[in-house]
C-alpha cells in the first residue's frame, strides 16, 4: 500500500516521532538497538520476530514482518535489519521499494551483488542506507583519523588491527556458512576494513589465510574460526587485520578492537574498548556508548533524508575486501580490487 | 698428592667487533673467557674496553682460540665461519647465518663434516618471556596454536650496510627474523610465507614489513617488524591463541621499574638498536652460557644449525614474496 507519506521519504516531519520498525531478532544487536530506541520520545519501534527468539520483551514485539511493515497507516519511516546476514538483502530491497529508509547490520550483505544491489536500489529510490559499525564512533578511532588527517604521524605506513573476540554465542546462525556468510573472516574483517576506509580509502589488494583450529566443536561446519588478512594501498601503505575468534571462553568480556598505526612520526595504538574498571574475572565497561551514536547518527540521517557515514556505499567497499578475502584464502594468492 | 693446576681458561675469538660484540661481553666474562678479537675497525677500543687480545689477521686470532664468536656484519658470516671450522674451532654465529639460504644449508653440513660445533645465536629463544611461553605451549598451556603474532619495533641500526638490503637482507632478514624463529620454535615447521613491507618515501630508514606464516599444523603466524623514526624505544610483544587459552606479552607494558614523565626526561633512553635487558636474566649470556655448557657435554643447544638454517629457509622466502608479490611454498 502507497501512502502520501511513502512517496516523500527524505522529509518526514521534524516534529513528529520517527517510526522504526526493527526486522529481526535474529542478530543479538537487535536487542541492544531496542533498549536504546524503545524508551526515546522521538522513536516509535516497532520489532519483529518472525523467527519466534521471543527473547526481546522491552518493545512492541509482532510475529511477521508484514505485521511490522503495516503497523502504522502510512509505513515505518526507517527500518534496522537484524536479520541473519543472508537476509538482509530482500529485506533492504523491500524497504527501498516502500521509500523507507534503512539501518543495515554488518556485514552489509554475503555476496559483492548482493551488496552492490542493496547500494543500487536504495540510491534509485532515494532512501537513507547506513551500515551499522558502531566503532565508527568510538573517540579513539576518531583519535587514530585525526591523527592520520593532521600529520601527528607523519607519514603513515604500516597498521596492524585485532579485532578478537568469543566464537559469537546466543545464536547458531552467525558460524552457519550460509547464513552468515562465512566465519571469522566474514564478522571480524569488516569493522577495521571500515575504519581503514575512513582513514586511507579502499585497498589495492588482499591477502588472507585462515583456519579453523579455535572453537572447532563449536563452530559450525566449515566456518573459519581464525585468519589473518593484509590490505596493500596504492600509497605503499601494508595493514593486517587479525578476524579470528580468539578471545578465550573464560575471559571476562566478548573480545576488543585494537588498531597500531606506525609511520616517520612515531606510532599511536587505539583500543576501542579499553575503558574499563577490572578485577578478577571482573569487566565493568564505561566507554561511550557506541551503538547511542550510530543511532544518533541514522534517526539525523533519516530527518536529513542522507546518508551520513558510515554509508552503504563503505558497507559494499568492505563486503568486497571479504569476498576478496575468501578468494584469496582460495587460491592462496593476493587478490587485486577492481 | 699431586697438585691440579686450575682449568684453562676457555679462548674465545670475538670477529667484529661492533654493536653485538659488546651484548656478548657480559656473557663471555661471566663464562671467565680469555678474549681474543679481530675486526676490520675498532679493534683496539673493543680490547681496551675488554681486555681482549687484538689479533691484526683473522688466521692469526684462529691459531689463538677454541671458540669463534662471529659479530661481522651479515654478508661476511659464511667466509669467517667457514675459516674458524676449517681452522678446527667451534663457532658461535650471529643471525642470520647467512643471507641465501644454500649457504646456510652449506655451512650446518661443514660443521657436521669437520665434526665442530655452530651455534647460531638466534638470542630471542634465550629472552625469559619467550622461554615463559615455549615452556607453557609445551605443556598445553594453549592448547593447539591457532593464531600467533610477533611484533618487534625499534629504530635502523646505526650503521650504514643494516640499511642496504643487499647486505643485510633489510628489515625481515635482519629485524625480523627473530620473530620468524620465535613463529618455527612456538608453532613448528612453515609451508607457506607472504610478505608485505612499506619503506616511507619520505625517509628511507622508516620501514616496516608484515609476513604472514602458514605451518604445517594449520597455525598461522603473523610477524610485524618496525624500524621506527628516531627516539623509537625498542619494545616486543606477542599474543599467542590456541583452542585451549592464550598467552600474551608486551614489553611496553611490563613496568617493573617506571619513572615518571618528569624523571624520565632525566633518565638516559636506550638507542632503539638493542632491547634493554637490564631488569632481565641476560639473555645474551643465557644464551652464550648455554652454547657453552653444551659444547662440553655434546648435547643439542637450544638452538641448533638447522633451526638457525630454517629461520634463513623462511626470511628468504619472505624476501621473495616482497620481490614477487606472491605468496611462496617453502
Amino acid at each position: 500500500m502507497l501512502t502520501a507519506h511513502d512517496q516523500d521519504p527524505a522529509a518526514p516531519s521534524a516534529a513528529a516521532p520517527l517510526r522504526i520498525a526493527l526486522m529481526s531478532c535474529a542478530h543479538t544487536h537487535a536487542a541492544a538497538y531496542a533498549a536504546q530506541l524503545a524508551p526515546r520520545g522521538d522513536v516509535e519501534l516497532v520489532v519483529a520476530d518472525p523467527d519466534g527468539f521471543g527473547d526481546l520483551h522491552r518493545a512492541r514485539v509482532v510475529g511477521s514482518y508484514e505485521e511490522a511493515w503495516n503497523t502504522w497507516p502510512g509505513g515505518p519511516d526507517a527500518i534496522i535489519v537484524t536479520s541473519a546476514n543472508a537476509h538482509h538483502r530482500d529485506l533492504v530491497l523491500e524497504a527501498a521499494r516502500r521509500g523507507v529508509h534503512v539501518l543495515c547490520e554488518k556485514p552489509l550483505a554475503t555476496t559483492v551483488a548482493d551488496a552492490e544491489a542493496m547500494v543500487a536500489v536504495c540510491r534509485e529510490a532515494g532512501v537513507v542506507l547506513m551500515t551499522a559499525f558502531p566503532v565508527h564512533f568510538s573517540p579513539a578511532v576518531q583519535a587514530l583519523r585525526t591523527a592520520v588527517a593532521d600529520g601527528t604521524l607523519g607519514e603513515v605506513i604500516g597498521l596492524t588491527g585485532t579485532n578478537n573476540g568469543k566464537l559469537p554465542a546466543g545464536r547458531d546462525w552467525f558460524t552457519d556458512v550460509e547464513l552468515a556468510g562465512g566465519g571469522s573472516l566474514v564478522d571480524h574483517t569488516v569493522h577495521i576494513a571500515e575504519i581503514l576506509d575512513s582513514a586511507f580509502g579502499a585497498p589495492a589488494t588482499v591477502h588472507a589465510v585462515s583456519n579453523r583450529i579455535l572453537y572447532a566443536d563449536r563452530a559450525g561446519e566449515g566456518a573459519e574460526t581464525g585468519g589473518l588478512v593484509t590490505l596493500t594501498y596504492d600509497s605503499g601503505l601494508v595493514a593486517t587485520i587479525d578476524c579470528s575468534w580468539s578471545q578465550s571462553a573464560d575471559a571476562p568480556t566478548w573480545g576488543g578492537l585494537r588498531l597500531q598505526a606506525v609511520g616517520t612520526g612515531g606510532q599511536l595504538q587505539i583500543d576501542a574498548f579499553a575503558q574499563h574498571v577490572g578485577g578478577p574475572g571482573t569487566w565493568l565497561p564505561y566507554g561511550t556508548d557506541l551503538d547511542a551514536l550510530l543511532l544518533d547518527a541514522f534517526l539525523d540521517a533519516v530527518r536529513a533524508g542522507e546518508a551520513a557515514p558510515p554509508t552503504g556505499e563503505v558497507g559494499l567497499r568492505t563486503v568486497r575486501v571479504v569476498a576478496a578475502a575468501q578468494e584469496s584464502v582460495r587460491t592462496g594468492q593476493p587478490v587485486p580490487l577492481g | 698428592m699431586t697438585s691440579t693446576s686450575p682449568p684453562a681458561a676457555l679462548r674465545v675469538g670475538i670477529v667484529g667487533t661492533g654493536g653485538i660484540s659488546r651484548a656478548h661481553l657480559p656473557g663471555w666474562r661471566e663464562i671467565g673467557a680469555e678474549l681474543h678479537c679481530h675486526s676490520h675497525e675498532g679493534a683496539e677500543d673493543f680490547a681496551a674496553s675488554s681486555g681482549a687480545v687484538v689479533h691484526g689477521t683473522l688466521e692469526e686470532l684462529l691459531a689463538a682460540v677454541d671458540v669463534v664468536d662471529v659479530c661481522t656484519p651479515t654478508p661476511s658470516h659464511p667466509e669467517v665461519v667457514r675459516a674458524a671450522l676449517e681452522a678446527g674451532r667451534d663457532v658461535v654465529c650471529e643471525k642470520p647465518l647467512a643471507l641465501d639460504p644454500e649457504v646456510a644449508r652449506e655451512l650446518a653440513a661443514h660443521a657436521e663434516r669437520v665434526g665442530r660445533r655452530l651455534f647460531p645465536a638466534h638470542v630471542v629463544r634465550f629472552f625469559p618471556q619467550y622461554e615463559a611461553a615455549e615452556r607453557a605451549l609445551d605443556a598445553g598451556a594453549i592448547g593447539t596454536p591457532a593464531v600467533l603474532r610477533f611484533e618487534r619495533t625499534g629504530s635502523l641500526p646505526d650503521r650504514s650496510w643494516y640499511a642496504d638490503e643487499s647486505l643485510s637482507g633489510g628489515i625481515v632478514m635482519d629485524q625480523m627474523i627473530h620473530d620468524i624463529d620465535q613463529a618455527l620454535w612456538l608453532a613448528g615447521p612453515v609451508e607457506r610465507v607472504f610478505a608485505q613491507q612499506s619503506i616511507a618515501a619520505s625517509d628511507s630508514a622508516v620501514r616496516t614489513a608484515h609476513v604472514v606464516l602458514t605451518h604445517a599444523s594449520g597455525a598461522l603466524s603473523h610477524c610485524r617488524g618496525f624500524w621506527g623514526p628516531t627516539g623509537t624505544a625498542f619494545r616486543y610483544t606477542f599474543d599467542l591463541a590456541g583452542d585451549g587459552g592464550r598467552l600474551q606479552y608486551d614489553s611496553a607494558g611490563d613496568p617493573g621499574i617506571m619513572f615518571d614523565a618528569v624523571a624520565s626526561h632525566r633518565q638516559a633512553s636506550g638507542a632503539g638498536f638493542l632491547p634493554d635487558v637490564s631488569t632481565l636474566r641476560d639473555p645474551y649470556a643465557a644464551e652464550l652460557v648455554e652454547f657453552i655448557a653444551a659444547r662440553a657435554d655434546g648435547s643439542d643447544a637450544r638452538v641448533t644449525p638447522a633451526d638457525g638454517v630454517r629461520a634463513v629457509e623462511v626470511a628468504s622466502a619472505a624476501l621473495e614474496s616482497l620481490r614477487t608479490g606472491r605468496s611462496i611454498a617453502c
